[in-house]
């Protein structure tokens, strides 16, 4: 049995609307027999960790490389000090890093770094599945427009996923990332990325879809220190039955960050009455010539829109879930690669035939 | 095929419906005239089985079998179409899409195989030719930022598609160009004008009746049929309105 008690309590804002229940049950789950470990058909480096542990025959590291990391300060992050890396050299190329994650009870910590250095250009592809605490710390450094695209599916069928990412960008840099939630086990996704340089660019979004009486929530604070920058987080939640989806998102500008373009998309869909959807767009400018759009809406399933569709023939959990899907769809389309974004959306597809 | 007996139907407590009764056979048109707020609408939405459309009394068969007692989409499966006078924007849902599933979901009510994609576009496109919509209309989201008229062509282009035994077309002329008027009159009769099909066309000018010619008249008037009649009853409804001929 893990100490959770360390963690702070939900009486601290950035803290409000998380599990830490959901996280000690998680670690407390009895051992199950390791899920099937799917990587996608891309090229380059596939990492399948058990537990936290490399397993050395299914995987192939090309860059990666395995060893001890700095734990920082965070919480949770703190608890993962040993992990994988990647570092690429000015102008390197690499091909795309996909690492799967099987969790089989109990707790389990890993932490990552990816050091980017200028001009160069990586892609990295994270899966979540079995059943415990997955805890993970992503350290995550980018120099002078390097570019990082990451997606994260977390499919574990019970337990608890915690993230936390930790990112600065340098000049000019790119880092685009997207979340999906859409297993039954709970999650906290916790990002602070830092536009360090001028002209940075970050994207950091995705959807949760609860069901059950699970728990997900994002708390991510993007951090504008320098000006020119553009960042947008664009979520959207869907919750069923009696779970909880909540999303915190904060933008923080600096006073120097002029002409800083900061965008907040953060929509909710309760699926049933019973379910929580709770949304926190936050603003924290403190330079005068910026541009910071936001938007937090929770509804429901349109009514009209569903008896138009069964009139035509459509049977309501079909017609449920062709429109939750349309309502999810903004944000697993932030996903560039094909392979990797036609994966995700077959995640939220059967997450919506086991919920509808 | 199409029987009503004393139908009464509220929403949220108000009665709309107050006892009307119907009777359209196989191979028949017939017209449904009536002032706005008489319950026209309402006709269509409970024949479709629009929830909160409560029937408080009378019945509904539909070629000898009780409609009330179905669900929407098994109304639909059934060969019940209803064409909306405010056709439903569906945003992240294509066109395409949305037919092919309502098309496909129909056939599987019915143990029909379903119709492959390759199928479906060559189907989908030689409808949306006949009525004159353009191509790339099929592929943008179901009706939204469509024209009044176009939304109304993308009700028939999915009634060709679905080929139902029996439409209820709710206001399809209105919004409508002098051409497209025409192009959708034709396509009623094309689609529809069949020994084992009929429609329920709810009008308020002659003008589509000169291209769809019914065979019956009826007068909707605050919730019941006040007057029934052949083709010219719609000409003297035009001539002398509805205070005059169905008061
Ligand atoms: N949700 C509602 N609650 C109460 N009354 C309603 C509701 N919806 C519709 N009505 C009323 O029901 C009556 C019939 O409406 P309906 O739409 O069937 O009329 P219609 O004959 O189709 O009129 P139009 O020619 O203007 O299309 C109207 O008086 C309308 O205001
Ligand atoms: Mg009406």
């Amino acid at each position: 049995m893990t100490d959770v008690l360390e963690l702070p309590s939900t009486r601290h804002e950035a803290w409000r609307w998380a599990d830490t229940g959901g996280i000690a049950a998680a670690a407390a789950l009895a051992p199950v027999a390791p899920a099937k470990a799917d990587f996608l058909d891309l090229p380059g480096a596939r990492l399948l960790f058990v537990d936290g542990v490399l397993d050395d025959a299914a995987s192939d590291l090309h860059r990666v490389r395995i060893g001890d990391l700095t734990p920082g300060d965070h919480p949770l992050g703190r608890r993962a000090t040993h992990g994988w890396s990647l570092h690429l050299d000015a102008g390197a190329v690499a091909d795309p890093v996909q690492v799967v994650h099987v969790a089989t009870g109990g707790e389990n910590h890993l932490a990552a770094q990816i050091v980017l250095a200028a001009d160069t250009s990586a892609q990295l592809v994270e899966t979540f599945v079995g059943a415990g605490w997955s805890n993970r710390q992503t350290r995550i450094r980018l120099g002078h427009a390097a570019r990082l695209m990451r997606a994260v599916r977390m499919t574990q069928d019970a337990g608890f996923v915690s993230l936390r990412d930790d990112a600065e960008l340098g000049e000019g840099a790119s880092y685009v990332a997207t979340v999906l939630g859409a297993g039954d086990q709970g999650a906290r996704v916790d990002a602070a990325i830092t536009l360090a340089g001028a002209g940075g660019y970050a994207e950091f979004g995705g959807a949760l879809l609860t069901r059950d009486a699970t728990k997900q929530e994002c708390a991510v604070r993007v951090r504008h220190a320098a000006p020119n920058g553009q960042s947008h987080q664009l979520w959207r939640a869907v919750a069923a039955d009696t779970s909880q989806a909540s999303l915190a998102a904060a933008v923080e500008v600096a006073r120097h960050a002029q002409k800083t373009d900061g965008e907040q998309s953060l929509r909710g869909l309760l699926l049933q009455r019973t379910a929580t959807v709770n949304l926190k767009p936050e603003l924290e400018i403190f330079a005068d010539d910026v541009k910071c759009a936001h938007g937090a809406t929770v509804g429901e399933l349109d009514a009209r829109a569903l008896f138009y569709m069964a009139s035509r023939g459509i049977p309501a959990p079909r017609a449920k879930a062709l429109l939750t899907r349309a309502f999810v769809a903004d944000a697993l389309d932030r996903i560039a690669d094909d392979t990797v974004r036609d994966a995700f959306a077959a995640d939220a597809d059967a997450w919506l035939e086991r919920a509808l | 095929m199409l029987k009503i007996e004393n139908l009464h139907a509220e929403i949220d407590g108000k009665e709309i419906l107050k006892g009307l009764s119907l009777e359209v056979n196989a191979g028949e048109i017939h017209a449904i005239m009536g002032p706005n707020g008489a319950g026209k609408s309402t006709l269509g939405y409970v024949l479709g089985g629009r929830p909160g459309y409560e029937v408080t009394a009378g019945s509904i068969t539909f070629n000898g079998e009780d409609l009330l007692d179905k669900e929407p989409h098994e109304r639909a499966a059934a060969g019940v179409f209803l064409g909306f006078q405010y056709p439903v924007e569906i945003p992240g849902v294509s066109n395409v899409q949305f037919l092919r599933e309502s098309l496909n979901a129909q056939r599987a009510q019915r143990d029909e195989k379903p119709l492959s994609g390759a199928e479906f576009l060559k189907l989908a496109r030689a409808q949306a030719d006949a009525l004159g919509l353009q191509q790339d209309m099929l592929k943008r989201p179901v009706n939204v930022g469509f024209s009044g008229g176009e939304k109304k062509r993308n009700e028939m282009v999915q009634m060709g598609i679905i080929d139902p035994a029996f439409a209820i077309l709710d206001e399809t002329d209105s919004g409508l160009d002098i051409d497209a008027l025409r192009i959708v009159g034709d396509g009623i009769n094309r689609i529809m004008r069949r020994p084992d099909k009929a429609v329920l066309l709810i009008t308020h000018y002659q003008r589509l009746l000169d291209y769809v010619k019914p065979d019956r008249v009826h007068v909707l008037a605050d919730g019941r049929i006040t007057r029934s009649g052949g083709p010219e009853l719609a000409l003297q409804l035009e001539r002398e309105g509805y205070a005059e001929v169905a008061a």
